[in-house]
């Protein structure tokens, strides 16, 4: 942490000063002075993150010259989807909710409050899908064909992952739209930058309806698994159960990854944002805690409507109730005392646990619940090396997110000239 | 600090809470399996769980050990714990049972049981008092199921000679007895009345669905509780109770058992050694003539007394009235006979009353299904029966035919009646089967003439034949003297117009195994016994059955398919 | 892929069953088109089975598969073990010990009349041909979403090979084409299978358990299952015994996804107006704004 202080010292030194670029030849002489890295190279986060970061690397060749199977990833006949979809995909997207429900606070109720984060949290959700929602390049088989659900010659058009498939890449475009005039900053290109701002409202619009659709299309993916899910976690209301989800995961993540950027690049912050901060902190827990509520009165109701009660008195029962009480309602319980008290490490705490029980649903559904009769030398759990490459996948996703951050107006000011236009 | 630490604590907790859930969660399969209730020998024990007046139980059942009480109340005898009427045991428990409602039976138990073990507390060691010692936990699943008593022809035969050298006479009426509704005085409706002894479950079988007449004699036994399990105990019982002083003093323990498991043995006679046992004497003929009036069937002479030997009760014909089958049965079908008239009463296929049913049932047997699994079974449906078949039984004399001479291969042609058989159909691949035609014959003619029902039925040896070469139509087959070759009906290839028809190829699987199976043979199961491989490279069997058919090669094809 | 090859081999198919110099199959297909609007398919009788395996030889050949060695001992340990179709196996038997004692179960793709992994693919790599087989190309992406989705766990996806497929029986596709029956039916030695259009199979099916009543259960597997399949059972025992669910349903597998899959569009619609109608309601006049901005400046 010592190393970003350093940083940023630089950084506070050339704040204010824009790159005048007038050709590419400009562009790329900028580009390459900022790819060259700044401060202490050897803090401890580099010195574990990179050799992790490497070995994935090379990982994912292995994975790409042996195919999916063992040793890559446990893969099995029984488990067509594991770790990657489960985690990376699903679970990453859930978490880059985020985004579309700070954008729907803040352009479409203009709540001005959570302006501060919302560059944070916009270039954190586009990088997720970037990186996240790109592992599935990695998971689906035959990678080489990614392109025929867009430009191919048959379109599944009546396929949920058809949708889901298209929803992601426009929802890419969209977040970048949504995030470019942070770029235009960097580059100090005014007339773009104007242009892109105008934009903003349009791409959020479009950006939280295909939020809306593919958070509850991986939600209605597994509609067709009925059998296989155990009874508990089956319901008709799957896709409404992963969008409502998607709010409260998505916005657990900013507070979570918002205490730790704090830290590290809080520096970079004015006095007025750190007085903000706690006060967006709690408001986000108010919005936690009431989605939760809502999720756990759909849960019951589902319980009840599905005739799923008499499960309950099971291993299964025991890990339902575990996943509904121990990461719902505590935490929601957590998020209100927070909130009331305005104590921001319960909320942190809360946060933490919300997101835990965000993973644990979305890895039910992918493979813990899911063919949960079959016996336990045919069940899946990730192998090594899928983990790694996940880890690697989050590593490259967190030393993009801080070369940007670092060089980029997302946490600081924008450029003066920025600010007028706003 | 505090705060850090309780942060702490909870995440540990998560982890722990975790780490059991997801076990539980991937070694769910394990639990799923269900487990069998254990089972104990009942010995002389009884389950009082009365469910049909509790319903769900809130305690376990109390496992009663009734032998344990019998031997500790020798000297009081039965009348210590059930009551008494007209000088006969009642087997009814607890006592003094006035209403049947939950709490009344519970107290009545309750009251029963607790009180007398307090009382003799106080003199001996006695049973438990404590709720847990009688509704033990551990036998809440337990399952206590006596087996059903049967009083076969052994046993009756028994009781009717020792009763005879006891009484001097033979007394029927002491078990046997009808229940006459119509008389007025209550104490005199049950009469005996020699030569119309019926089976105890003709009225106390209260599950049975009876006629309009037995269903008002089955009430009457419904209202005083004599379900055929209480009722034979207390018919059972009480003789017995009555004899076994006497038989005990000549230290004969075993003669008149009052135990459980003496009666409820569990285990059966079958026919063979009930055959040997004479059958009750109800004035039956030994070979009546069945000749129904007006009937177009010449009669038939059934020989009763043979038959006797083949069942193990009068019941599995006679349904319970042990009356004569016209009794119930006529041409047209009387309601007592639920409609049904005499033809079907004899030819029904599937009854376990009728003459045809039960030969079918014979017919299942391991030694005759090779041969009759394929052979539809005659009944009244079966349009225009054989001549020959139906004269075996319906020979319109009142003396049975004698048996016919067993079968015997001795005339058969050689040259025509092939030895063995090769069959070629998949030389391709194997060595061609050999069939060992008259192998089979032997063996099958041997296993006619074993059986007397055979013998009977199975005229000449052309019958034999037919079991295999089926559907062949006798008046063309008696001219030339051959049999059908199975190639003659079945095609090599697929039948083009009906893909359903069988191929040579199946017809021999299905023919051969299929007989093998029903006989239930070790022989011949196995592909290698017929299929000798070939060398050479047997693997190919697509293109090896037919080279005009190019050999596919789907990756090839399916890189074809793209898109329309 | 053009679209001559592809006539050629339909036309192919078409001339073989027209002339009849090819072994076709069944009268209806003999006077139809390969696009008959019928579904063809295999009824299986169980209780024929004998376990002898070939079936699993002849689709080997038949679809380059390695060829399994069915040869007596190697039966009787192998059919021990319950097996599932693998990617290297599109059939396999299995020998179930029932009440009425053993019995084989071939087990393939149930071609589905209307199939979950059909729904699920997002490039109709998975298609129901007009004919009713299930069959998979290779322009697949390798979701393998339709694994997920298929009731009877069919699909199965090549996990060891740089360029994985989807592995599934097709019914035999290309020999239909042809004109030729699916090689396991014409290599059973029992008529085990049988082949034919789904309604001739249903109708034979139900002679045979009406003519049989104390043989079969009366049961088709198959006929209303997820909304009816195209490969049909018979048995002798309750089908649970031989390893078949029974809680499946009658409802097709992509009904379950057309619900989400019709509040699309609406929520496409609707949801950008009311985000539009918020967005200006809740904008706020001139002053107000720079009231605002003053008061954020301090």
């Amino acid at each position: 942490m010592a190393g970003e202080k350093l940083e940023t010292v630089e950084i506070v030194k050339e704040k204010g000063e824009s790159p005048n670029i007038k050709n590419l030849g400009d562009f790329w002489n900028f580009l390459k002075k900022e790819l060259v890295p700044r401060g202490h190279i050897a803090t401890p986060f580099n010195i574990i993150s990179l050799p992790i970061m490497l070995l994935g690397y090379v990982f994912i060749v292995l994975r790409l010259a042996y195919g999916l199977g063992k040793p890559v990833t446990n893969l099995n006949q029984e488990y067509p989807w594991g770790l990657w979809i489960g985690f990376d995909v699903v679970t990453g997207v859930a978490f880059a909710g985020g985004a579309y429900v700070l954008c729907f606070i803040v352009y479409v109720l203009r709540a001005e409050k959570y302006h501060p984060i919302i560059r944070a949290t916009v270039l954190n959700g586009f990088l997720a899908y970037l990186f996240y929602a790109g592992a599935i390049v990695l998971d689906i088989g035959r990678w080489w064909n990614i392109y025929n659900p867009m430009i191919g010659n048959n379109f599944g058009v009546n396929a949920v992952m058809f949708l889901v498939a298209w929803h992601f890449f426009l929802y890419m475009l969209a977040a970048l739209v949504e995030f470019s005039p942070t770029i235009a900053e960097w580059l100090g290109m005014k007339r773009l930058r104007k242009i892109l701002g105008a934009m903003t409202l349009g791409a959020v619009i479009f950006g939280i309806t295909l939020s809306t659709l593919h958070q509850s299309g991986l939600g209605a993916l597994m509609m067709m698994a009925k059998s296989k899910i155990h009874p508990l976690w089956y319901t008709d209301f799957i896709p409404i159960l992963y969008f409502v989800s998607s709010i409260f995961a998505g916005l657990s993540l900013v507070i979570f990854e918002g205490s730790i950027s704090h830290k590290v690049f809080g520096h970079q912050l004015d006095e007025a944002h750190h007085k903000h901060y706690d006060d967006i902190l709690v408001g986000l827990a108010r919005i936690c805690a009431v989605t939760m509520f809502g999720y756990l009165f759909l849960k019951a109701i589902l319980l009840v409507h599905e005739h799923a009660v008499p499960y309950l008195n099971s291993a299964m029962g025991f890990w339902y109730l575990f996943e509904v009480i121990g990461f719902i309602l505590i935490p929601c319980l957590m998020f209100i005392s927070g909130a009331q008290q305005k104590n921001t490490a319960t909320i942190k705490f809360a946060a933490i646990l919300t997101m835990v029980g965000i993973i644990l649903n979305r890895l039910n559904y992918t493979f813990i619940v899911y063919n949960w009769y079959v016996p336990l030398s045919e069940k899946y759990w990730p192998a090594p090396m899928e983990l790694i490459i996940t880890a690697s996948i989050i590593l490259t996703e967190v030393w993009v997110f801080r070369w940007m951050v670092n060089r980029m107006p997302v946490l600081r000011k924008p450029p003066a000239w920025a600010i007028e236009k706003h | 600090m505090n705060r850090k630490l309780i942060f702490f604590l909870v995440s540990i907790a998560y982890l722990i809470l975790i780490s059991y859930g997801l076990y539980s969660v991937y070694t769910v399969e394990a639990t799923l399996r269900v487990k069998e209730p254990p089972k104990i020998k009942p010995e002389n024990k009884i389950a009082i769980a009365r469910t049909e007046i509790f319903g769900k139980l809130e305690r376990p059942q109390v496992i009663f050990n009734h032998g344990k009480h019998e031997e500790a109340y020798k000297t009081e005898g039965c009348t210590a714990c059930h009551p008494e009427k007209d000088g006969q045991v009642i087997f009814d428990f607890p006592m003094n049972l006035k209403k049947r409602d939950k709490t009344s039976v519970m107290n009545a138990y309750h009251d029963a049981c607790i009180e007398c073990h307090k009382k003799s507390a106080k003199k001996e060691k006695t049973g438990p008092v404590n709720c847990g010692d009688c509704h033990k936990e551990q036998e809440r699943d337990l399952i206590v199921k006596h087996p059903k008593a049967e009083f076969d022809f052994y046993v009756h035969d028994k009781h009717v000679k020792k009763l005879k050298e006891k009484l001097g006479k033979d007394d029927c009426g002491l078990c046997h007895h009808s229940y006459d509704i119509e008389e007025e005085d209550e104490a005199l409706r049950l009469v005996y009345e020699p030569g119309t002894e019926e089976s105890c479950y003709y009225c106390h079988d209260l599950e049975k669905k009876r006629g309009p007449e037995l269903k008002a004699i089955q009430n009457a036994a419904a209202q005083k509780g004599l379900s055929m399990r209480r009722a034979s105990h207390q018919q059972c019982l009480n003789c017995h109770l009555k004899y076994q002083d006497e038989y005990l003093k000549k230290g004969d323990k075993e003669a008149v058992p009052t135990d459980c498991s003496k009666c409820h043995t569990g285990k059966y006679k079958t026919v063979a050694e009930l055959e040997k046992v004479p059958r009750p004497d109800r004035d039956q003929k030994d070979k009546p003539f069945i000749n129904i009036e007006n009937s177009k069937m010449k009669g038939v002479t059934f020989d009763h007394k043979t038959h006797e030997t083949y069942s193990r009760t009068c019941r599995s014909c006679h349904h319970e009235t042990l009356n004569a089958c016209n009794t119930c049965h006529s041409l047209t079908g009387k309601p007592e006979g639920n409609g049904i008239n005499i033809a079907a009463a004899y030819h029904h296929a599937f009854s376990e009353h009728s003459c045809a049913g039960c030969h079918n049932k014979k017919k299942e047997d391991k030694k005759c299904a090779g041969c009759h699994h394929l052979i539809p079974a005659m009944d009244l449906e079966t349009m225009n029966p054989k001549k020959e078949t139906c004269a075996i039984c319906h020979t319109g004399k009142k003396d049975q035919l004698p048996m016919p001479k067993p079968l015997s291969t001795a005339g058969l042609n050689q040259q025509k009646v092939k030895k063995e058989v090769e069959i070629k159909i998949l030389e391709k691949e194997f060595e061609p089967s050999k069939f060992p035609h008259m192998d089979i014959i032997n063996e099958l003619v041997k296993i006619s003439n074993d059986s007397k029902m055979a013998t009977y039925f199975h005229r000449n040896l052309q019958t034999l034949c037919e079991g295999c070469h089926h559907r062949s139509a006798a008046e063309a087959e008696a001219q030339k003297d051959t049999p059908p070759n199975c190639k003659n009906c079945h095609m090599t290839a697929y039948d083009r117009q009906n893909l359903n028809k069988t191929t040579l190829l199946s017809a021999y699987h299905r023919q051969c195994l299929g007989c093998h199976e029903k006989m239930e043979l070790e022989k011949g199961r196995k592909c290698t016994e017929c299929h000798k491989a070939k060398p050479g490279d047997s693997q190919k069997i697509i293109t090896m059955r037919n080279e005009k058919v190019v050999k596919q090669n789907t990756s090839i094809i399916i890189n074809e398919w793209r898109p329309e | 892929m053009d679209r001559r090859n592809f006539l050629k081999i339909l036309g192919s198919g078409v001339a073989g069953a027209a002339t009849g110099n090819l072994l076709t199959p069944g009268r209806t297909l003999a006077k139809e088109t390969p696009s008959a609007k019928e579904f063809y398919g295999i009824l299986v009788d169980t209780t024929r089975c004998i376990g002898c395996r070939r079936c699993e030889l002849g689709c080997a050949e038949v679809n380059g598969l390695p060829v399994p060695d069915i040869s007596e001992s190697k039966n009787e340990n192998l059919l021990k073990t319950i097996r599932k179709t693998s990617d290297t196996q599109y059939t396999i038997i299995n020998r179930y010990e029932t009440e009425k004692g053993k019995i084989f179960v071939p087990k393939r793709c149930m071609h589905c009349n209307q199939p979950g992994c059909v729904a699920a693919c997002l490039v109709k790599a998975m298609r129901k041909r007009p004919s009713g087989q299930v069959t998979w190309d290779l322009n697949c992406i390798g979701c393998r979403l339709c694994m997920i989705s298929c009731p009877f766990d069919i699909p199965k996806f090549e996990y060891n090979k740089a360029i994985p497929r989807i592995q599934k029986c097709n019914l035999c596709y290309d020999r239909y084409n042809n004109g030729v029956l699916p090689a396991c039916v014409e290599v059973c030695p029992t008529q085990a299978l049988m082949f034919g259009s789904r309604k001739q199979i249903l109708e034979e099916g139900k002679r045979r358990i009406a003519a049989n009543p104390d043989k079969y259960i009366e049961h088709i597997y198959g006929e209303y299952e997820v909304g009816g399949t195209s490969h049909l059972y018979l048995s002798s025992v309750p089908f649970e015994q031989i390893g078949f669910r029974k809680d499946l349903g009658t409802v097709a597998y992509p009904k379950y996804s057309t619900g989400f899959l019709y509040a699309v569009p609406f929520i496409f619609v609707l949801w950008p107006i009311v985000m539009l109608g918020i967005n200006r309601a809740t904008k706020k006049s001139k002053e107000d704004e720079e009231h605002h901005e003053e008061k954020e400046k301090h």
